[in-house]
């Protein structure tokens, strides 16, 4: 029979909308459920943008009640909602949260989970879709999908789609990253996969598009010919708070930020325009990008195109702060970087010999993440007289990810004066001062694209692999070789190593002032 | 112009001359180092009538907390020719680190000014580059002429204010067939998240089955909101395939309308359209629309606001399946739904067909 067509929808806010569904959440106990997960379905209630008779069903070990779980939600709501906590729609809202407690081992939990699903879909009248959400600890990852696959979860009634969200870290290496996509292969098809990465979520990053191809300004200077080299940026100035040491020092910043948010950010950057805004369209490019990056191979190459370092006492906004190896649950002996600053080159007609330089670490002196382009100078012949202002002379372009989201541009311009004298000046667009509105978070933008089937914001499983294929070299380099790059050191509230600074300095650069 | 009439000098700011608004308005921002410029827009409102300046600048200011924009207060009134007085504000919110965003504000009064002089006035004053949105207040009359509107972007209009909606709106098509700007009409505004609720209720793949059989379709509105209640009927019949619609056989009570159209299987749909009963809560007439109903066979679709909460309740029953759900309500404030048209940007292309169907509804209830 035809699939009946609703006929009031009707294209109105050039946006996805979500089908109805049931979203299971497996490690619904934990603390992304309560902080982001529940707060962003809520709000997505609020703007009106959840499907009818949505439910969500929290998985997890401890035992207790549905009445437990909800009041537990909505006490993380109240902190952590963006638009507020409304008791009418709470109301309305928690009365579809459920608690389903099982070992996530267990094949009985899910002959219940089953039960529990069907249940739902009886008293709706119709089988429902249903979204799974990995959201517990990634070494309950293969167990779950295992069971989910064995207990024929993971097929969906006729008509209807059964998906998967895998958070992060999609595997440690590029062995276990193929491990897992081969469990998740054998459970979901690829195109009901979704491995999230929250940074796509977020405003900027979805902006980078829109800013280089729909105004006609930038893509055709944006290519090796005008730029000159390209920085990203994520630099955090926090250390190892909260008992995070313990997961921090099994994965370094190369793995826990580079192998995914930064390379993405990366590859929008320099992927070429795709063809449409179709998922796939979109993947393609970007994937071409990271297969695209020349290989680091072997400890010399490394040593000379990525620093790695550890934070030694220092403070951080007037605060003394402890080294990186005397941190809260680190191993005082930690060869894991806190800070890594590649430098990459990208093996394409548009970016032959353009270096993308890309830093990220902790107890830096302040939290900002963001892209700068550096285009190149110009001849300076009328001007070749007089006197600029060194590398701040340049055309740059930054895109601000976080915090402060937005674009500036820096320019040259006359000083007011007799003399011809230049200045450098900024344009400067800010997202919170131009529109008074928030920006969704980042979960919210993403849970509502799984519901709707829209993938384009989520990493494809090449993408990860290739991600992982450039990072592994890395890491035997630092850990498997008889010559590894040296561990480098710097002060809790500078900017990184000076080994960093000379990075750059080779090529006549700098990493820009944040 | 009576002193009476005057604006108060303190709401709208400081009178400066007119050759001097942009310098003026500079020396603001050059005297604080705290305060940033911030804007998006020209959004204008245009106005012929006196009363309302208070509400104009409440309005602009709401806009402005959401929306950076130059606004632009147009108050032209129908007097003798009298020299176009002028204020400047800044609508200021804050920011971060003890700075503030603040839009600029520019208020005319103009005192019996042709389409030419509020052209000079208006369009002298943009922030160059930046698109013209223009809310114009009240009935399309003296000073909409093709001068002005063809170098409009978006006009929004509110029809529910029209003193004559058939000649209004003959007046707007024509204007709109004429030039290439977009319509926003905030009746149809009124109604966004309402029609949204009725996607939502026929999601839900029993009721979609059973929607051919639908037979009556009931809207309530607010007092002074028959022409949301009408292009939301509009709305439903094109979405329906209805034909054109007829005065049904019975006869409705003073205000209401009931017609009916024949739905392609050939049945008959039945369509009401109340007004809430005056006695009925108080703060159910602030609402444009309290209510909406379809029903037939075995399916009943319920979409109602109680007491003009911010929710809009659904129920859904199909046989013997029911369920209920919650949504959000479109603002019951004026600039708010203003606000949330700049929010969606692109405008509703259900919007352009359903004002083509308008004029066979306005016949159909006898308000032509």
């Amino acid at each position: 029979m035809a699939e009946l067509e609703n006929p009031f929808e009707e294209n109105l806010l050039n946006r996805n909308r979500a089908e109805p569904c049931t979203v299971v959440i497996f490690g619904a106990t934990g603390d992304l459920t309560n902080r982001k997960l529940i707060p962003a379905l809520y709000n997505v209630a609020a703007c009106g943008d959840l499907p009818p008779q949505f439910k969500v069903v929290g998985f997890a070990r401890r035992d207790k009640s549905d009445e437990v779980f909800r009041a537990e939600l909505e006490e993380g709501n109240r902190r952590n909602s963006r638009q507020g906590h409304d008791e009418e729609l709470w109301s309305s809202f928690a009365q579809n949260i459920h608690y389903h407690r099982s070992e996530f081992e267990d094949p009985a939990g899910y002959v219940r989970l089953k039960q529990l699903l069907d249940r739902f879909d009886r008293e709706r009248g119709a089988p429902a879709n249903r979204l799974f959400y990995l959201a517990s600890a990634p070494e309950a990852f293969v167990p779950i999908l295992d069971m989910l696959r064995a207990s024929g979860l993971n097929h969906a009634p006729q008509g209807r789609w059964a998906r998967v969200v895998c958070e992060k870290p999609f595997g440690k290496d590029l062995i276990t990253a193929r491990a897992l996509n081969d469990t998740v292969a054998a459970t979901f098809a690829e195109r009901d996969t979704y491995r999230i990465d929250h940074y796509l979520g977020k405003e900027t990053a979805q902006n980078i598009m829109v800013l280089r191809f729909a105004n006609a300004l930038f893509e055709p200077n944006w290519n090796s010919r005008y730029i000159d080299n390209v920085q990203i940026t994520c630099a955090e100035n926090l250390g190892m708070e909260g008992g995070r040491g313990g997961y921090y020092d099994t994965a370094g910043a190369l793995r826990d930020m580079v192998q995914n948010h930064l390379f993405q950010l990366l590859s929008l950057v320099a992927m070429e325009p795709p063809t449409d805004l179709s998922a796939d369209s979109v993947r393609d490019e970007k994937v071409k990008v990271i297969r695209a990056l020349r290989p680091l191979i072997g400890p010399e190459a490394v040593a000379a195109n990525v620093v790695r370092a550890q934070y030694a006492a220092g403070s951080v906004d007037g605060v003394a702060r402890v080294g990186y190896r005397q941190e809260d649950r680190v191993n005082p002996q930690s060869m894991t970087e806190a800070y890594v600053a590649l430098r990459l080159f990208i093996d394409t007609w548009r970016w032959q010999g353009v270096p993308f330089y890309i830093r990220v670490g902790k107890r830096l002196p302040k939290k900002a993440t963001e892209i700068s382009v550096h285009f190149k100078k110009p001849p300076q012949v009328p001007f070749a007289t007089r006197r600029l202002l060194g590398n701040s002379s340049e055309n740059t372009l930054v895109i601000r990810i976080q915090p402060d989201e937005g674009i500036a541009m820096r320019i040259l311009c006359k000083q007011p004066g007799q003399a011809l004298n230049m200045q450098q000046v900024k344009m400067d667009f800010r997202y919170s001062s131009s529109f008074g509105t928030a920006s969704p978070e980042a979960y919210e933008r993403l849970l509502l694209d799984a519901m709707a089937g829209d993938a384009t914001l989520f990493a494809r499983c090449d993408e990860v692999e290739n991600a992982w294929r450039f990072i592994d070299e890395i890491q035997r380099a630092w850990h498997y070789s008889d010559k590894p790059p040296p561990m480098c050191e710097y002060p809790a509230g500078s900017w990184g190593p000076r080994e960093a600074d000379e990075l750059l300095r080779q090529d006549g650069h700098q990493w820009r002032l944040l | 112009m009576s002193n009476a009439a005057l604006p108060n000098g303190e709401a709208l700011g400081l009178e400066v001359p007119l050759g001097s608004i942009e310098r003026s308005l500079q020396q603001i921002w050059a005297d604080d180092q705290a305060k940033t410029r911030s804007s998006l827009i020209n959004f204008a409102i245009y106005s012929e009538e006196a009363g309302d300046l208070g509400r104009h600048c409440a309005d602009l200011e709401a806009i402005t907390a959401q929306h950076s924009c130059r606004a632009l207060l147009v108050v032209n009134l129908a007097a003798e020719t009298a020299p176009a007085r002028a204020w400047i504000s800044a609508h200021c919110r804050p920011y971060q680190e003890g700075k503030v965003v603040c839009s600029e504000q520019i208020s005319f009064v103009l005192q019996g000014a042709d389409a030419a002089q509020v052209q000079n006035v208006v369009f002298g004053h943009l922030d160059s580059d930046l698109p013209l949105m223009v809310w114009w207040q009240g009935s399309l009359k003296r000073c909409f002429e093709e001068r002005l509107y063809s170098r409009i972007h978006t006009l929004i209009v509110d029809s529910s204010r029209w003193s004559d909606p058939a000649a209004q709106l003959q007046r707007l098509l024509g204007a709109w067939r004429s030039a290439d700007f977009d319509v926003r009409d905030l009746s149809w505004t009124r109604s966004h998240l309402l029609r949204t609720a009725l996607a939502v209720a026929f999601q839900d793949g029993k009721a979609l089955e059973h929607l051919h059989e639908l037979q009556h379709i009931e809207i309530v509105h607010g007092q002074g909101h028959r022409s949301a209640a009408l292009l939301l009927a509009a709305w439903l019949g094109w979405r329906l395939k209805g034909g054109k619609p007829q005065p049904a056989a019975a006869a409705p009570q003073d205000g209401d309308a009931s017609l009916q159209w024949i739905s392609p299987q050939g049945g008959t749909v039945t369509v009401a359209i109340k007004a809430a009963a005056p006695a009925a809560d108080q703060a159910a007439h602030s609402c444009a629309l309290l209510s909406l109903e379809l029903s037939g066979g075995g399916m009943s679709v319920r979409i109602w606001r109680q007491s003009c909460s911010s929710f809009i309740h659904i129920r859904v029953c199909a046989g013997e399946h029911q369920h209920e759900e919650v949504m959000p309500a479109d603002s019951v404030s004026d600039a708010g739904l203003v606000g949330a048209q700049l929010e969606r940007a692109g405008g509703s292309t259900h919007f352009r067909e359903v004002l083509a169907l308008l004029p066979h509804w306005l016949e159909a209830t006898g308000s032509h």
